[in-house]
């Protein structure tokens, strides 16, 4: 892969939005660039949803999605704490990360065996999930423990645990995706299932593993989330599915399947992150930054809809090269 | 006779790549049954699609009831009085039969200042049609609980809402029963008495002399002749198929044929495979002929893991194996390739060598799952250089590879796994003459690497020009197996198309 | 000799008759008029959008805006409410504010061939957004006449005047559905796409009109939803998406479009408008509601989907014809 030639991708492009967004906040409010700033504010308020659209992109990937991330976050970090307070801390964690994996067993069963669409089953269980966490606690607050505190708190050199395990999970992802023959299989499955399987690849395990892993990543996000805010009440994971979805979209992955980016995602976490941050310190309320994230995810939409067409005019002319365009280096 | 009804002078169609119809003239009188017939994949279906509207044509006439019609789609051809009646249905599966028969062209009345659907008219005239028909399916009846005979008791039923008067049947006994054929045929001749035309496209060619007034051949896209059936016999009807062909596309190499590979006994599969048992030798190319839906593909598919339990025994090497998934006869060595490469077989969206390495990712891990990406990349080169896939670079798209080249990259990917048995389905449909001989040169040489080659296929010539053996088969059963020397077209035509078949089939 | 095949409508219509039948003996009080009128006020407003949600996924596609549009056209009429429009006026205002904002969705689902369920999820940010531009969190003190439907408005002094709304909504499109070529042509898109584009529809068009008619509806529930007291936040239909679209799942419509009855719609609005009374009245916890309704729809569904899964035997490598 050595001397290529620079690819203007969608990646690169989404850098470049991002450094224009953060350039123009930079100047607008010189506070924005202190470092404490951008690290506690900025990165810290993304964290969970961050966590959460790694998996989330490989979901989308597989052609499928998940509607109850965040509700599956609330539920398994308020049993861990229920079970922290009469149990103590370690197995309150222990119970946060199986719920996590429950709940993404039940997600992934019903998808997998009864062949039920991912989005009505994700529905439903959002429901389930978040009545669960009502039901359970009872309509009120659970209050953190010091593990889960630990997580959400705990700075390392001045630098919050919880970004230091950000950028171990995107690294972990970014290899599963782009580099293992696992993630191979995930693109090959979202582009053409069938055609997977006649190459002796496992759709149904494969849809096990990543809703399982979802379900995983839910709960240690969940974990940090009941550290950072205290605690947490069971309608916290409302909007969450949709921004973890939004973020996933304008990393470049196609809801269709079989195209997305690891990177991108990430890069569409950051640019979120700033534009949030970004527009608070520019004292824009917070309502206009639903608009300006809404505007930014259509224009992404706008763009990847006219690359595409593009690209399928491109593949009836028979061009000799292989297209060159955004969604050529999947 | 009456006059022409239908009138098709020189059609021309052309789909990337592939001349499908090169100029084909075809005339229907009303009143008659008029066969076109042709081996598969001779544009028969193409032709029709062109005459009802699926497709246009890129030149050529087309006088529909004296008048001069090009069609865009369906819904007009049905307007001017055409209709077609498709292999597989195109029915909207979960709407009623009622909603299908007028979809699009609903009864309605005026109520005050709106016109609302006039169901009590629909299904008087349904009823009426149906009666015509001598079929009482249910009206409000989903389409998805119907039966196969019932689904095209629909569709001709929908033509007739249209007052077609011209009515074209594609391989409409592929997935009858023979009482339901019969029952077809009674249908077909009560129309033609109504002074119908109707074309009737099939290759079986005993229901073409039962049923049939005139047949017209087509070979490759190309009109042939144009015969009374009671003129004509099957010999001469099979000769304008054929044509002259088996030359050196078959470039057979002689290989050594070795001690039993594989022997399957017994095989069975309610509703599909009968009773099954057939042996390949090591070095040996083992055809499979019959028609379409004869059990071929399920049968390989089965032995290799691929679809449901069939009981029966497998042994390779002598030894019994059972497969229950595809990736445990990739293990030992059985590699299928399907006839169908856009839908099973390859992920055309993914580069040549990705596609290459699809099915043996598990094989090219290194440790923590990382894949080999240089392994992967040498793979992919070695077989473009191989096999003689042209594309430029592994990294190439197979969506913009020619029809030949993405078999080759199928067959590759095959062949990457080292198998010792490699079971090709149809491995040159959908590819042009020249790439055809190529795929053909490339099967012969494998065998001369001491591969073992079961090739199910369609074209006849291809068969007898590179097997050893050819077994012939027949709803679900082999009907019978010709050794090379004494093997010949007619021989098989005669078995997959006897008319003897059993009672009380499937469905 | 019809044989009647026994659809999820009528599975879910026993389940309804044995759950009310429940509640009958062990919840006390649940019978009172008070509360059966609350739930048919609450079930009106979902069973009205429904309809229309039912529409829009009768052809596969999906709107996940329709809470956050809700809140759009909600806050607005309480402006224009706050003039003292009368509710002839808002109801108008109401569905025509719905139907196009709703008819946007459409013409961006279409126009740019962005799958529905991304493309509303756009359009919910940008709904969401703006409302805190026009007000600063709600809109109160509203007179009189704005809240008029749900105080004043009652037949025989008791039945709401929602339900009235919502019985002739659900009259008009119960006769619509069946005698309009227009629901038609929605089913044969949804079965099948490139098939009904060979039957002549024209699909694009079909798909935005739908989303048009949708958006009228959901106009209506906005004016039910707003009117029902003398403020208006700006999250007030936060999150009813999901009801909507739950009630429409449960009633048998296929996300995948091309099937599904409005009588199921119906069915499936009313269990979940009484899965929250029913349970308190239980006298379980309210708290349990949202468990037991993701509970009756995960059900539902599997119990559709391994009924499904038993019917079809799977053929792979179905024989192929000649291309």
């Amino acid at each position: 892969m050595k001397m290529k030639k620079f690819k203007f991708t969608y990646n690169t492009a989404l850098f470049l939005l991002w450094i224009v967004i953060f350039a123009f906040i930079g100047i607008k409010a010189p506070g924005f660039l202190k470092s404490k700033y951008l690290i506690n504010v900025m990165l810290k308020n993304i964290v969970e949803k961050g966590m959460v659209a790694l998996p989330m992109t490989l979901i989308i990937i597989t052609a499928g999605i998940d509607l109850s991330v965040g509700n599956i976050m609330v539920l398994s970090c308020m049993l861990g704490a229920m079970a922290a307070g009469s149990m103590g801390g370690a197995v309150g964690v222990v119970v946060t990360l199986v719920v996590g994996v429950v709940c993404g067993v039940l997600n992934g069963l019903v998808i997998s065996r009864v062949k039920i669409t991912p989005m009505v089953t994700t529905l439903a269980t959002m429901y389930l999930y978040l009545g669960l966490a009502r039901g359970i606690s009872e309509g009120n607050s659970l209050y953190s423990y010091p593990a889960s505190g630990f997580m959400g708190t705990q700075n390392i050199l001045g630098i919050p645990l919880q970004i230091y395990l950000l950028i171990i999970l995107a690294v972990i992802f970014i290899y599963l995706l782009h580099s293992t023959a696992w993630g191979r299989k995930i693109y090959a499955m979202g582009l053409n299932p069938n055609a997977a399987e006649y190459a002796g690849i496992d759709t149904n395990k494969l849809t096990m593993q990543i809703y399982i892993l979802a379900g995983l990543v839910c709960a240690v996000a969940g974990l940090i989330f009941l550290g950072r805010f205290t605690s947490v009440k069971y309608d916290a994971g409302t909007n969450f599915n949709l921004n973890v979805i939004t973020i996933v979209v304008l990393g470049g992955t196609s809801i269709n399947g079989g195209i997305g980016d690891m990177r991108g995602t990430v890069l569409a976490t950051l640019i979120i992150a700033t534009l949030n941050s970004g527009l608070t310190v520019l004292n824009i309320p917070i309502d206009v930054q639903t608009i300006v994230q809404g505007v930014v995810l259509m224009l992404a939409l706008i763009a990847y809809a006219v690359v595409n067409k593009k690209n399928r005019q491109k593949r009836i002319l028979k061009v000799e090269d292989p297209a060159d365009g955004a969604k050529a280096s999947v | 006779m009456s006059e022409n009804v239908l009138e098709l002078n020189h059609i021309v169609k052309t789909f990337p790549g592939v001349k499908a119809l090169s100029g084909i003239n075809f005339n229907l009188r009303g009143g008659e049954v008029h066969a076109i017939c042709g081996e598969n994949g001779a544009g028969k279906s193409t032709l029709m699609k062109v005459v009802c509207g699926v497709h246009q044509p890129d030149s050529g006439e087309m006088v529909v009831n004296g008048k001069k019609e090009t069609f865009s789609n369906p819904l007009e051809a049905y307007g001017k009085g055409v209709s077609i009646i498709f292999q597989e249905t195109s029915l909207f599966e979960k709407m009623t039969v009622l909603d299908n028969l007028f979809l699009g062209h609903e009864i309605t009345k005026r109520k005050g200042p709106i016109s609302i659907i006039d169901y009590a008219a629909m299904n008087k005239k349904a009823e009426e049609i149906f009666q015509r028909l001598n079929t009482d399916i249910d009206l409000h009846a989903l389409v998805n609980t119907l039966g196969m005979a019932q689904k095209q008791m629909c569709e001709i039923a929908k033509a007739l809402t249209f007052n077609a008067n011209i009515i074209i049947f594609d391989e409409p006994t592929a997935s009858l029963t023979n009482r339901e054929v019969d029952a077809l045929f009674e249908i077909i001749r009560k129309l033609k008495s109504e002074g119908m035309g109707i074309v009737y496209i099939s290759h079986r060619l005993e229901e073409i002399f039962e049923i049939c007034d005139r047949v017209t051949v087509i070979r490759d896209g190309h009109y042939i002749s144009t015969k009374d059936v009671d003129k004509t016999d099957k010999d001469e009807l099979v000769a304008d198929m054929v044509g002259r062909k088996m030359d050196n596309y078959y470039p057979k190499a002689e290989t050594p044929i070795g001690e039993e590979l594989l022997r399957v006994e017994n095989y069975y599969d309610e509703g599909f495979l009968e009773n099954i048992s057939f042996h390949v030798r090591k070095g040996e190319i083992l055809g499979f002929a019959g028609l379409a839906g004869a059990g071929r593909t399920e049968l390989m598919q089965s032995i290799c893991g691929i679809t449901g339990k069939a009981a029966g025994k497998v042994y390779l090497n002598g030894e019994e194996i059972h497969c229950k998934n595809y990736v445990e006869a990739m293990n030992k060595g059985i590699v299928y390739v399907s006839e169908d490469r856009g839908k099973y077989g390859l992920i055309v969206d993914l580069s040549v060598e990705r596609n290459i390495s699809l099915p043996q990712l598990d094989r090219l891990k290194k440790a923590l799952g990382k894949l080999d990406v240089k392994r992967e990349k040498e793979l992919g080169e070695q077989y473009i250089k191989d096999v003689g896939i042209k594309a430029p670079h592994g990294e190439f798209l197979v969506t913009n590879l020619s029809g030949g080249n993405q078999q080759k990259v199928s067959v590759s990917r095959a062949l990457a796994l080292d198998p010792v048995l490699l079971i090709l389905d149809e491995p040159t449909r959908g590819v042009d003459v020249n790439a055809k001989a190529e795929i053909h040169k490339i099967i012969s040489e494998l065998t001369l690497k001491g591969l073992t080659i079961i090739m199910i296929s369609s074209e006849l010539p291809e068969l007898l020009g590179m097997c050893d053996r050819i077994y012939v088969m027949k709803d679900g059963y082999i009907g019978g197996c010709f050794d090379r020397d004494e093997v010949s077209q007619e021989k098989i035509l005669s078995v997959a198309l006897e008319s003897g078949k059993k009672a009380g089939e499937v469905q | 000799m019809k044989k009647k095949n026994l659809s999820t409508e009528f599975y879910l219509f026993l389940f309804l008759l044995v759950v009310s039948v429940f509640l009958a003996v062990f919840a006390k009080g649940f019978y009172t008029v008070n509360n059966l009128m609350s739930i048919l006020n609450s079930f009106s407003y979902i069973l009205i959008s429904a309809i229309g949600m039912n529409l829009i996924m009768l052809t596969g596609n999906i709107d996940v805006s329709t809470g956050a549009l809700i809140s759009v056209v909600a806050l607005a009429l309480a402006a224009i409410g706050k003039l003292g429009v009368p509710f002839a006026g808002l109801i108008l205002a109401g569905m025509l504010m719905g139907a196009v904002l709703s008819t946007l969705n459409g013409l961006f689902i279409t126009g740019m061939r962005i799958p529905a369920i991304v493309a509303t999820l756009a359009t919910t940010q940008i709904f969401q957004g703006i409302l805190p531009l026009t007000c600063e969190g709600s809109i109160y003190d509203l007179p009189a006449s704005f809240t008029w439907l749900s105080f004043e408005a009652k037949l025989f002094g008791f039945i709401p005047g929602s339900l009235i709304i919502c019985v002739i909504v659900t009259a008009f499109f119960l006769v619509f559905a069946r005698y309009s070529r227009f629901v038609k042509k929605l089913y044969a898109i949804g079965n099948n796409r490139e098939g009904a584009r060979l039957c002549g529809i024209q699909v694009d068009k079909t798909v935005v009109i739908c989303y048009a008619i949708a958006g009228l509806l959901f106009g209506i529930t906005a004016v039910i939803v707003a009117t029902a007291s003398q403020r208006c936040t700006t999250t007030m239909g936060s999150g009813m998406e999901m009801t909507f679209i739950a009630a429409v799942v449960l009633g048998g419509t296929s996300p995948a479009g091309g099937s599904g009855n409005l009588s199921g719609t119906i069915i499936g609005a009313l269990i979940l408008a009484m899965v929250a009374p029913a349970i308190t009245y239980l006298g379980i916890s309210s708290n349990w509601s949202d468990a037991v309704k993701g509970a009756i729809i995960l059900i539902s569904v599997v119990v559709s989907g391994a009924r499904y899964l038993k019917r079809k035997r799977v053929i792979a490598g179905a024989a192929g014809g000649e291309a």
